[in-house]
Order: structure tokens, then C-alpha cells, then sequence
């Protein structure tokens, strides 16, 4: 059902990730993305697997929940997979039939590229389940604060992204309700043929639109009543402060960042 | 004995079972509901009132227990179910929000044509409902979307109506409506089932509404059913309306406050009328104990 949307989750709980700093959580994901796609073979690879699993003990967030963070993905694996195995050349021949032909290189990369999404998705579900939505564009317009200097405006950008952030659950249940509502005039979303389906929508998209542009206007009105006047001048109810702890995350990490680079060149290279 | 036209034995409703947010939104419902009647359904803010209603036209499949139509169970035959749904109505609260064809007349036709039926059905249907809610047929060619608030939620209304259900379901149709709005919606609701002798059900949280048109009352509490009686006898209960978060009515207060003071007095008093015949005994009758 549409409920089970995960985007932007909070998963309670108060374990040192839960703590941490979002702005150095965000930098740590950000690092950790990079060392993923820096791993040439399966040695750093594996050294990776051992950072994230690490991480996940940390968090405290069991294990499930990451598992559910990846059924809506496992088609595209697969899907990379498969055009890796076929479109790479290179290496040994394994198989040859006709037109295709599998290649050890090819074997490799699909390996390669199922694990790296995975891994890339995993990692920034650690980010989001341990770290309130509001936090986190907080954390993001910190982060992006020197664009200041090229005039982009960086506040109103955050302001956005945490607005858009709020409204997803709203808009579901809106979408819930509209749908239930013509499902009760007879409307039929679940048979027909695809143009038929498309078309049974437009009695719920009408609606929501009109309903989300009420909702825009109504919370405009509302900030403007309580003298939001955009970034300049804002000061902070919570003040983010970095802790030795913080560092020593960001400093683990860095070490694994090198050590990755290590053995990437001492190891050789799969691909 | 006649067969009801809907009934639900042990109907029971569970949400998110086995979790840690396992929450029973209905429990072990049993009732009988005749053809024709207008029950009022009451009960404060979670009491299972909106989940209870969900079930009577399959919008929900009980966790147990079954709703039966004609004496016939709604789920018997899955792939009917939205015939279920053309024969009981629902509208939900807040209806004017489910509003977004180009026109009041098509949004009106939107039910009847999904019902299949020929042009002309579907014209008379549409004629004939509109004067129902009180509005005529110099609307039909304007946009839903530049009526006032009222006037959306009565063309809302008659979107449902103009499906002609055995049983008309509205949820909250006053909510959000000043007492002028209020007044006319409910005797629309009244009018209508008086003219076309089909089951209405209104849900509701004010007391003073449903005792206006209701021939019964069917009042939730915690999940549960409370009472399912008449009027009379469902308001004779007042006190333990009262402690169930329900706002009764100013004028069943006010005959509370005088048995309270010791005044031999009636409390399941709700019009105006009663209260004035029973002031009158009172005072005939000069002080009692």
C-alpha cells in the first residue's frame, strides 16, 4: 500500500549514531558513497561491508528495517546486473552463444554493481533513520552556507526541502482519503486496461492538486502571520554543536577512505 | 420478521495487527439496521463511528465478523463488491473535497455514469437530485471549483444521491457549516428520506443534530457499541452520555441540573416541546422532593 513509503523515515531511538552531529553524518555518508565507488576489488569491497555493518550495530536500528529499504530497489540490481553481465567485454571468455558472450570482466562488474548500490542504499537509510527530516535540512543548509557568497539562497533552498519533507505524509493520507471518497461513487482503480487505470486517476489528481495548492496558500499565510520574513537575521532554537566524538567518527571513516586507496594498490584490480 | 437491510454480526476491525501500533478501532459489533429509518450515529473523536461505516459499503474487510446486506454478506462474492457500493452510498467528511469535474453536472453524473447506466437515466438522476439539495438547474453549466463552501458540499451530496442508494451513508455532512448551513443540510437529509423512503445514516458528534432527524441512535464508545436504541430511550441515558465525552444537548443539561437539585423531572428531554410540557407538570404539580 502507498503507507509503506519509507522516504525520510525516522526510526526512534537514542544510540551514539542518533546523536551525532547531522552535518558530520551527512559528510561521513557523502565519504562513504565516494569509498564505495573507489573499491576496485573484492578485498576493499569487503572492507566497506565491514564500515556499514559497524554502523548499523551502532545505530541500534535493527536489521529489518534496512532489508525494507531495499525491497523497492532489488528489480533495479537485478536489472543492472544483468546489462553488466552481457554488455561488459573484457577477461576471460566463460561462455559463448552465438551473439553473447559472458565474460569473467563482465561477471565481475554486475558483482561490483550490485553490491555498490546496495551498499549506497544502506548506507543513506542509516542517515535518514537516525536523523529527524528537520535535522537533516538544517544540517544541509549549514553545510551549503558558503554558496552564500554566489547568492543562491541557501535558507529559502532548506526552508523548501524541509516544507516538502513535512507534507509527504500529509499528501498520502490526502491521497487515501480523496481515493476512498470515489472508490464510494464506484470509481474502479484495480481492474481495466492501463488507459482505463490512467484515466481512473485524474478523479483523484484533480483534488489533491487543488488541495495541495490550498495548503501552500494557507501555510504562506500562516508564516506570514508569525513575521517570516526568509534566512536573514534567523537565529536558532537548537544550536549544533560538534563533539570530540563527532571528530572521531570523521576520523574513523578517513581511515578507511585511505585504507581503501591502500589496497586498491597493493591488492590489484578486478575492474 | 423481515430481513434488515444491513446487519453486522461481531463485526470486529483491527488495525496494524500483530505490531506494536495494534490498535482495535472496532470491537464485536452486532446491529440490526431497518429499511427506512434515519439512525444517528454518535460517539466522540476515535470511537470507531468512521471505521464502523467504511465496512458497510466494503471500503474495509473486518478482521472478523460480517456485513450483511439484504441478509446477504458483502464479501461473498469479491469481484461485486462495487455493486455493494452503488447501493450503500457514502459521503465522507468534508465532501466538496472530492469535487473535480469541469462541471457541477458532470460531477453529479460521475457516480450514475460509473453505475453504467443510459444518457438519459443518468439526465434524470441528475435533475432530480439537485432540487434535492436545494439548489436548481442554473448550476449545472458552472465549475464546482467558484461555488461557495455550502453549495460545494450540497453538489458533494448529491453526487452520492444521484446513485440512488438503498442506503445513504453521510459522514459529518454539518461539519464546518454555521447553524444556518447546519439547519438546512439536516432538513435537506430529512427531506430527502421522507421523499424517497431509503435508510439514511448520519454520523455525527452533536447530539443536539441527530436528535433534530434521527429515529434511532446509534452511539459508539471506545470501539464499541454502546446503545442502538430510539431517541427517547438512548437520551434517557444522558449521565453516562455525559462521562462518555459526549456533548448532549443544552436543554437535556438543563433537566439534569434540576433533577440534580432535587426537582422530579425527566431527563431524556430534547425539544422544545417536551420541555415545556414537563416545565408545566413541574409546576403544576408545585415542588417535589
Amino acid at each position: 500500500m502507498i503507507s509503506d513509503i519509507t522516504i525520510g523515515q525516522y526510526y526512534k531511538g537514542d544510540s551514539f549514531v542518533h546523536k551525532m552531529d547531522p552535518r558530520i553524518k551527512i559528510l561521513i555518508t557523502v565519504i562513504f558513497i565516494v569509498m564505495i565507488f573507489m573499491c576496485k576489488n573484492f578485498l576493499s569491497l569487503l572492507l566497506a561491508g565491514i564500515f556499514l555493518v559497524a554502523s548499523i550495530f551502532a545505530s541500534r536500528v535493527p536489521f529489518r528495517m534496512f532489508f525494507k529499504s531495499l525491497k523497492p530497489i532489488v528489480p533495479i540490481v537485478i536489472f543492472t546486473a544483468v546489462i553488466n553481465i552481457f554488455y561488459i567485454g573484457g577477461g576471460k571468455e566463460l561462455l559463448s552463444l552465438g551473439f553473447v558472450s559472458i565474460t569473467s570482466k563482465g561477471v565481475f562488474t554486475a558483482v561490483f554493481m550490485a553490491v555498490r548500490i546496495v551498499l549506497l542504499i544502506m548506507s543513506s537509510s542509516i542517515l535518514t533513520y537516525t536523523t529527524v527530516p528537520t535535522m537533516l535540512t538544517d544540517a544541509i543548509e549549514r553545510l551549503l552556507s558558503p554558496l552564500k557568497i554566489f547568492h543562491i539562497q541557501v535558507h529559502t533552498l532548506a526552508m523548501m526541502m524541509t516544507l516538502a519533507l513535512r507534507f509527504i505524509p500529509t499528501l498520502i493520507e490526502e491521497i487515501e482519503r480523496i481515493m476512498n471518497a470515489q472508490k464510494a461513487r464506484g470509481a474502479d482503480f484495480e481492474n481495466g486496461s492501463l488507459t482505463d487505470r490512467a484515466k481512473a486517476l485524474v478523479p483523484v489528481l484533480i483534488p489533491l492538486f487543488v488541495s495541495a495548492f490550498r495548503r501552500a496558500y494557507e501555510l504562506a499565510f500562516a508564516m506570514n502571520c508569525r513575521c517570516y520574513t526568509g534566512g536573514a537575521g534567523r537565529t536558532r532554537m537548537k544550536q549544533m554543536k560538534l563533539h570530540i566524538s563527532d571528530f572521531a567518527a570523521l576520523f574513523v571513516f578517513a581511515a578507511g577512505f585511505v585504507g581503501i586507496i591502500l589496497i586498491n594498490k597493493f591488492f590489484g584490480v578486478v575492474i | 420478521m423481515s430481513i434488515s437491510i444491513l446487519e453486522t454480526k461481531n463485526l470486529t476491525h483491527i488495525y496494524s495487527k500483530g505490531t506494536t501500533s495494534q490498535v482495535d478501532a472496532i470491537r464485536d459489533v452486532n446491529l440490526k439496521i431497518e429499511k427506512g429509518e434515519l439512525v444517528g450515529i454518535i460517539g466522540h473523536t476515535g470511537s470507531g463511528k468512521s471505521t464502523l461505516i467504511q465496512h458497510f459499503n466494503g471500503l474495509l474487510k473486518g478482521t472478523s465478523g460480517t456485513v450483511l446486506l439484504d441478509g446477504k454478506d458483502i464479501w461473498e462474492d469479491k469481484s461485486k463488491i462495487r455493486n455493494v457500493r452503488f447501493r450503500v452510498g457514502i459521503c465522507f467528511q468534508y465532501p466538496e473535497y472530492q469535487l473535480f469535474e469541469e462541471t457541477v453536472y458532470k460531477d453529479i453524473a460521475f457516480g450514475p455514469s460509473n453505475m453504467k447506466l443510459s444518457k438519459d437515466e443518468i439526465d434524470r438522476r441528475v435533475r432530480n437530485v439537485i432540487k434535492f439539495v436545494g439548489l436548481d438547474e442554473s448550476y449545472f453549466e458552472k465549475s464546482p471549483f467558484d461555488l461557495s463552501g455550502g453549495e460545494k458540499r450540497r453538489v458533494a451530496i448529491a453526487g452520492v444521491m444521484a446513485m440512488e442508494p438503498d442506503v445513504l451513508i453521510l459522514d459529518e455532512p454539518c461539519a464546518g457549516l454555521d447553524p444556518k448551513g447546519r439547519d438546512t443540510v439536516l432538513s435537506l437529509i430529512s427531506q430527502y428520506r421522507k421523499s424517497t423512503g431509503s435508510t439514511v445514516l448520519v454520523v455525527s458528534h452533536s447530539m443536539e443534530d441527530i436528535s433534530k432527524i434521527a429515529t434511532r441512535v446509534l452511539v459508539m464508545n471506545e470501539s464499541k457499541l454502546a446503545y442502538y436504541d430510539t431517541v427517547d430511550a438512548v437520551f434517557s441515558h444522558s449521565e453516562e452520555l455525559k462521562s462518555m465525552g459526549l456533548n448532549i444537548p443544552a436543554l437535556t443539561s438543563l433537566f439534569l441540573r434540576l433533577k440534580e437539585k432535587g426537582y422530579n423531572v425527566n431527563t431524556n428531554i430534547y425539544t422544545l416541546e417536551k420541555a415545556r410540557d414537563e416545565l408545566l407538570t413541574l409546576l403544576k404539580g408545585g415542588k417535589s422532593e
